[in-house]
């Protein structure tokens, strides 16, 4: 965890942290969009849509791919210099972002059980989140 | 859920898993001058293998289920990685960082709840 890489830590854009926050941006944005994908095409051939091959059908799935395809390449940046241990973790915003993003964009419900579930996440994130501050501080 | 679904949700959960640390691997074995070698590539390519078959399955099983039903199966990935993570690549696993895992993986599973 202590690597001597981490010495000469990049600041600013490329600051693992900034780049953590774009990568969970992206994974919201790209999870929504293979949703619409996969809704899009599952009509079509019953044979094959297990493989989820059918989902190609749909442009929107291919620029969920496209995404993706950055998306990993920011991933592999954070992985260099955060534990996995502590950025998956940190990576499940999303499941905190995205009913969020249903309730303020498409004006969906969230039950309140939901809104625990939210809750939770938000507590566990910020017990992950300070051993990752002092991670932080120590990089 | 029929038995096939559950299995392919199994292997989806596991090549996911699988990716993810094939990935943390290579990033490590990649080093501060990032200079390439053939078994960092190969185990960066591993990891892309398994995410690849991670995502199609993942896009099969959102044509028949909710994305809200696939939700608490993502949240277990959350305490499976962390801990595979301690014990797999040796990284350092704290009391606190299980019980945020833990509290995380509930929240993710509350959250699909509908």
């Amino acid at each position: 965890m202590t690597g001597s890489h981490m010495r000469n830590r990049p600041s600013g854009f490329f600051n693992p942290w900034f780049q953590l926050t774009l990568n969970v941006l992206g994974v919201v944005t790209y999870e929504l969009l293979l949703k619409a994908g996969a809704t899009d095409t599952a009509r079509f051939s019953e044979a094959w849509a297990w493989t989820g091959i059918t989902g190609l059908a749909s442009p929107l799935t291919w620029l969920a791919m496209g995404l993706m395809m950055l998306d990993l390449v920011i991933w592999l940046y954070v992985l260099k210099h955060i534990p996995l241990s502590i950025a998956f973790p940190l990576s499940r915003l999303v499941d905190v972002l995205v009913p969020i993003a249903c309730w303020i964009i498409l004006k969906e419900g969230i039950s309140p059980l939901r809104w625990c579930g939210i809750a939770l996440v938000i507590i566990g994130l910020a017990i992950v989140a300070k051993p990752a501050a002092r991670l932080g501080e120590r990089l | 859920m029929t038995w096939p679904a559950l299995i392919l949700i199994l292997i989806w959960l596991v090549t996911f898993v699988a990716g993810q640390l094939f990935f943390k691997r290579a990033m490590e074995l990649l080093g501060p001058s990032g200079v390439r070698n053939r078994k960092t590539m190969s185990i960066l390519g591993a990891g892309i293998f398994s995410m690849t078959i991670s995502f199609f399955l993942n896009l099969g099983l959102l044509q028949r289920f909710d994305l809200s039903y696939l939700y608490p199966f993502q949240g277990l990935s959350v305490i499976i990685i962390t801990v595979a993570a301690a014990v797999v690549l040796h990284e350092k696993l704290t009391l606190r960082l299980t019980i945020g895992a833990i509290l995380i993986t509930l929240g993710v599973a509350l959250v699909s709840t509908t």
